[in-house]
């Protein structure tokens, strides 16, 4: 079995000194491979776009036949005159909404693109408003003993006493 | 040997709960024989995973193909070096792999301390073995690695079978990286562990926040130096085998490794806000608790299958048991932090809004929002199928949209914070501090811009980075000149004596310049170019100022793999630079599979980055994919660094009473006095 693998590949490497006569064409233009990087591959196995599909693991690391065939299908559009945004809206209505690489700006999809913003602006709300509160807090006063506040703070205290007392380092 | 390794296991599972139970009882009856005998269960427990490591191990040395786990991740011709990766290159090796690394902590931690901090030990323990238990849980009844293969025979009757080969090692994984990314990787997520139960331990316990910290320091950085590590090599990794060009692809796998890492870093920031002025008590308990919780469900992203992923290896049924444990994890943080939180108290103030302090807030809440930004999105294709029966893909363009801000203000605070003093910083000393890093800053933004780097991002990443760079040998260079003009060394060694008298504080410097090197390198992406092209011999394809002739081809057949090398000599106009190798491995075992083994050649520049992608099935030639990715080299190095600023900070702060023996008194704080105006001297604590 190994034996006759090598021999088909001593075969593909004299095949390749011989210099084969085909002719190097890609099968899809430039435009095409651009936009398909917009388009995820879907072949389930290789998680890149169409365009630069470039499946780990496969025994060609170039774009994989499911790949290819995105790309042949982009040109096919081309060929009608779409345009991209066209060509891919055409792609999720043949694929549905796993084609993008990346959640479309509308529908469902906004919500991705709106949640970092959320994120950032309700924590920067927050933070100006603790840095705000604690800037303007006045230095702590003094508690004198006996008084109600000063009951958590001996706990605190004897806590503190007895964590220093339990611990070294 | 398979039935002793599944019995260690399942001793140490009984070891584990007793260490669990018995602990719960010690802390109840303080007695002192208890807390000794739960120790030494804890112990006991550690010392049988590795010994059912090691038997999993002499399994897969000693071609052992009765056992379904070998049979899957190995076979006869597979190196001695890659028998070691096979111990987790499969879920059960891989879930046995992190009770091994959990268990080297857990054995130091209760080594370290077994005289010391008597009251709060048994604690730690009750939590550390509650961690363990969960993992032997899944090991002994879940995913046991130990699982023989069996046969129907011709009665009917199973027995016991074994293979003549296995089916080898993944040959993804089949490269020296891989041998040492995951235990990098796995010793960051189970490192924080540590952190995790001192803080959970202290706060059962009522000790105010600030003890756990102090004790927890070093092992939270070697938890993260590991983590970096980790994540920095399997970046590497991706880059040097799988052939796409690229290092980073925000897969599932790579973000849930990416979040610990996130609140990781803003808790060791924030420590500092601890330690310096007793704030943040409760954030850095929760921060710390935070981080665990994603160290556990990162392991649960790689391993359950939820999101699809090329490393999520094996889609199996431990979900379950993992969501169950991140529930019940949360729900005893939740349980113990409302009884105790009072012994958190803190007293939260602000001189001034400008200032140390404040920035280090900003730093948190960037750190914060990146990591929520990663986990959203990674998790959002399963939202939107939740809600809309629609799976929505997220891909690396709407991380790098998303990340790519948030990274700079990163940088720019990177930068900001050191300039900053403590309380409370005059507009008059900001402008004094800021003008010459600027400057710098934007000599760097032009020249990157004049050499060609024209993509706005970028600029203004290198433009931060030249900032960054030079806040940072201010910092060197300041505290360098003070004590040079007092012990008569020169300013270099005097800067080194200053790094090694507070190695925590200028360790981190190290370790931001790390990161500048890294932010360097992540600023070349966007210049990446590619060229494809299939090729006979004799052939030449240009890309940038290199030419590609692909001169000729061969093969090499290898104990385990059959390669097809490519010969590829790279010209500089009419100059040879060199020759490259781009291969294809095709590997043996039933799991056909192929590989690629990249040729690079590097410089700080630029890496010019040779595939051979294999015969394409159409035309039947060779076809050579290549890529010019600048500046990439800078990561690595940057990864250098970052360790090497660690490990300084690890390092033990040298005395300056020794150097300045019958100095005066005040020579040190005026050093201290010098570097960090405004705060009263603590040493070490910076």
């Amino acid at each position: 079995m190994i034996k006759a693998k090598r021999i088909v590949y001593l075969a593909v490497v004299l095949a390749l000194a011989a210099g084969p006569i085909v002719l190097a064409q890609t099968a899809y233009s430039q435009r095409a491979k651009e936009i398909a990087t917009k388009l995820k591959c879907m072949c389930r196995g290789c998680d890149m776009s169409a365009g630069l599909c470039a499946h780990p693991g496969g025994s060609f690391s170039g774009p994989c036949d499911t790949a290819k065939g995105m790309l042949k299908e982009v040109d096919a559009h081309l060929a009608k005159g779409e345009s991209e945004q066209q060509i891919i809206d055409a792609f999720v209505a043949e694929y549905g909404s796993l084609v993008y690489v990346e959640p479309p700006k509308k529908g469902f999809g906004l919500v991705a693109w709106l949640m970092p913003v959320a994120y950032s602006v309700v924590g920067l709300g927050l933070l100006v408003f603790v840095v705000r509160k604690w800037a303007m807090k006045p230095p702590a006063p003094a508690v004198p003993a006996g008084t109600a506040g000063a009951a958590p703070n001996e706990a605190l205290a004897r806590a503190r006493a007895q964590a220093s007392r339990e611990t070294e380092d | 040997m398979d039935v002793f390794g599944s019995f260690t296991l399942l001793l140490a599972f009984v070891c584990a709960a007793y260490a669990f139970v018995g602990g719960i009882a010690a802390i109840l009856t303080r007695h002192p024989l208890l807390v000794k005998s739960t120790r030494q269960a804890g112990m006991a427990t550690c010392v049988l995973i590795f010994i059912a490591t090691f038997s999993l191990e002499y399994l897969l040395f000693s071609d052992n193909f009765s056992q379904a786990y070998v049979v899957s991740h190995s076979n006869r011709d597979l190196s001695a070096f890659y028998k070691v990766a096979a111990l987790w290159s499969g879920q059960e090796g891989s879930l046995l792999f992190w009770s091994f690394l959990l268990s080297i902590y857990v054995i130091s931690v209760l080594i370290a301390y077994r005289n010391k901090n008597g009251e709060l030990m048994p604690y730690v323990g009750v939590v550390l073995a509650g961690v363990q238990i969960f993992f032997l849980t899944l090991n002994n009844f879940v995913e046991s690695p130990f699982k023989t293969l069996a046969a129907v025979n011709a009665r009917g009757m199973l027995e016991p079978f074994a293979r003549m080969d296995g089916n080898g090692l993944n040959p993804l994984l089949q490269y020296p990286e891989m041998v040492i990314h995951p235990p990098n990787l796995y010793s960051g997520y189970t490192g924080f562990t540590i952190p995790f139960a001192f803080a959970l331990a202290a706060l059962l316990a009522r000790y105010p926040g600030e003890k756990w910290i102090h004790l927890t320091r070093k092992w939270t950085m070697v938890a993260w130096c590991f983590q970096s590590l980790g994540i920095l090599l399997g970046a590497h990794w991706a880059y040097a085998v799988l052939g796409w060009g690229g290092y980073w692809g925000w897969d599932p796998v790579e973000n849930a490794s990416l979040l610990p890492w996130l609140t990781g870093t803003a808790f060791l920031h924030s420590v500092m806000m601890q330690e310096k002025r007793g704030m943040m008590k409760v954030w850095n308990v929760w921060l710390v608790f935070c981080t665990f919780l994603l160290c556990i469900l990162g392991t649960f992203l790689t391993r359950s299958g939820v999101v699809s992923s090329v490393h999520a290896f094996a889609n199996s049924h431990i979900g379950p048991w993992f969501v169950g444990f991140l529930m019940l994890t949360m729900a005893v943080c939740f349980a113990a932090y409302a009884k105790n939180r009072d012994y958190l108290k803190t007293e939260n103030m602000l001189d001034s809004m400008i200032s140390r302090e404040s920035s280090f807030l900003f730093n948190n809440l960037l750190f914060l929002i990146a990591c929520i930004a990663v986990l959203s999105g990674t998790l959002f294709p399963v939202f939107s199928e939740w809600f809309t029966n629609n799976r929505i893909s997220v891909g690396a363009p709407f991380f790098n949209k998303v990340m790519i801000p948030i990274g700079l203000t990163i940088l720019f605070l990177t930068g900001v914070g050191p300039l900053l003093a403590w309380r409370k910083t005059s507009v008059d000393s900001l402008k004094r501090n800021f003008g010459w890093p600027l400057i710098v800053g934007l000599l760097c933004g032009v020249a990157a811009f004049a050499l060609g780097y024209h993509d706005g991002a970028s600029v203004l990443c290198l433009f931060l980075c030249g900032f960054v760079t030079w806040t940072i040998g201010m910092e060197f260079y300041r505290g360098g000149k003070v004590i040079a003009s007092r012990t008569g060394m020169g300013l270099l060694m005097a800067s080194h004596e200053l790094a090694m008298r507070n190695t925590r504080r200028y360790g981190g410097y190290v370790v931001h310049f790390g990161m500048v090197l890294v932010f360097i390198g992540l600023a070349g992406a966007a210049f990446n170019t590619e060229a494809q092209k299939a090729m006979n011999i004799g052939d030449s394809m240009k890309l940038g100022k290199y030419t590609l002739v692909l001169q000729s081809a061969d093969t090499k057949a290898e104990k385990n793999y059959t390669a097809q090398r490519m010969i590829v000599e790279v010209l500089e106009g009419n100059k040879q630079i060199m020759m490259l190798y781009p291969e294809k491995r095709q590997f043996q075992g039933t799991e056909q599979a192929a590989g690629t083994m990249v040729a690079i050649y590097s410089t700080l520049r630029e890496d010019l980055y040779v595939v051979y992608a294999g015969m394409d099935p159409d035309t039947n030639m060779p076809v050579i994919h290549a890529f010019l990715n600048p500046l990439v080299k800078w990561i690595w190095l940057g990864g250098v660094w970052v360790v090497l600023g660690t490990l300084l900070a690890l390092a033990p702060n040298r005395r300056a009473a020794l150097v300045m023996a019958g100095a005066p008194q005040t020579a040190s704080s005026a050093i201290a006095q010098a570097l960090n105006p405004g705060v009263p001297l603590r040493e070490g604590h910076d």
